[in-house]
């Protein structure tokens, strides 16, 4: 198994860990593997959706129903999702997991990602929006931290994945 | 041609036996409000622009044995139409996505939407799948094609569009659901889970 296929696997059985079952998603490279992941496990339904705003009012609905539910994501499609969350997640008090990638650090080589190095983390702390970046493998169980937070404040919560971990190295 | 606001809402509230209904951004949840003074079976999702009915399509996902409405203002629809992509996937035999057109933004001081004369709802959902599609432009049609496009749709997910005048000058007065966020996300999900016997709400003291 290759490392990236490794740290899929590892970021799936946090969300099983979490009983979560519905999965929506939207795709940046990054998380491209961990989506494959997601799809081909039964445990999960994963939906594709067409913008990340589709997957926070599925997955906030899906709370209303019991069922434990993800929205995995890129940093440009969370940038996009202000209204969405503030309006909805915050409006309602209704949890919200959301699985990100810090794009734009240092070691992303996509120049059209450097807005998100220079605002996404600061554009999250400026909704007071809970994040914790994962930059190590062995911090991949924060996940399941992040989920429980999210239900135990009523908000949304952010694992933020980087990079070298999504590749497997770090 | 065209229903009075009231008048197809008032319809809807007088079939509705157990649905859930999720409403709209626009003035949906202000007219349903109005019409059944409802505050547990209703999630009032009010300024959710596009929202509405992947939210319903959440609480119809995990409820299988739920029928949900969900209203949807045509301003929030052609926001995001290619939500339909997504309920087509999903395709759940127990949502209605209900469609208030009145090619305006309601909920903004009725100003028109872009192509206003034009737009085919229905033709859009067709071009993505969608073949369980109805619309209805007078309330004798409503009323004679409820039970299809309503109830019959134990075969997939199902679109309903309205074609509806924008609210009248005196319906724009009518109070809006008089609850914060919090209660009206804490009296629905009480009632899911009197009813259905699913935990909503965990990790609570």
């Amino acid at each position: 198994m290759s490392n990236r296929k490794e740290i899929a696997r590892r970021v799936v059985e946090q969300a099983a860990a979490c009983d979560i079952s519905l999965v929506a998603s939207l795709p940046d490279n990054w998380v491209a593997e961990v989506i494959r992941t997601f799809d081909r496990d039964d445990r999960f339904r994963h939906v594709p959706v067409n913008r990340e705003e589709s997957a926070v009012g599925l997955c906030s609905g899906a709370f209303f129903s019991g069922t434990g539910s993800m929205a995995v994501m890129g940093a440009s499609g969370l940038m996009t999702l202000i209204y969405a969350i503030t309006k909805i997640n915050y409006t309602y008090e209704v949890p919200l997991m959301i699985l990100a990638t810090l794009r734009g650090a240092p070691g992303d080589t996509a120049k059209f990602h450097v807005s998100n190095g220079l605002y996404f983390l600061q554009s999250l702390d400026a909704i007071k929006l809970t994040y914790t970046v994962i930059d190590s493998a062995d911090k991949i169980p924060e996940i399941k931290r992040m989920y429980d937070h999210s239900r135990i404040v009523s908000r949304p919560a952010v694992a933020i994945m980087t990079r070298d971990v999504l590749r497997g190295e770090a | 041609m065209t229903i009075p606001y009231r008048d197809a809402f008032q319809l809807l509230a007088g079939k509705r036996e157990e649905e859930l209904v999720v409403t709209s951004a626009g003035n949906s949840s202000q007219m349903w409000w109005d019409v059944t003074k409802d505050a547990d079976k209703t999630f009032y999702l009010d300024a959710s622009m596009s929202m509405s009915t992947l939210f319903a399509s959440g609480v119809a996902y995990g409820l299988p044995q739920a029928k949900v409405w969900a209203f949807m203002g045509d301003g929030a629809f052609v926001m995001n139409p290619a939500m339909l992509m997504v309920e087509r996937d999903l395709d759940l035999p127990n949502l209605v996505h209900i469609l208030v057109s009145n090619r305006v933004y309601g909920g903004t001081s009725d100003l028109d939407l872009p192509n206003k004369p034009v737009t085919d709802y229905v033709a859009m959902a067709k071009s993505m799948g969608l073949d369980r599609c109805w619309n209805f432009d007078t309330l004798s049609a409503l009323d004679d094609g409820f039970d299809a496009a309503f109830r019959g749709n134990d075969k997939g997910h199902s679109f309903v569009v309205l074609e509806l005048e924008p609210m009248t000058a005196e319906d724009h007065r009518i109070e809006e659901p008089p609850m914060d966020g919090p209660e009206i996300k804490f009296r629905f999900g009480r009632y899911i889970e009197s009813i259905y016997g699913t935990k909503v709400f965990s990790h609570q003291f």
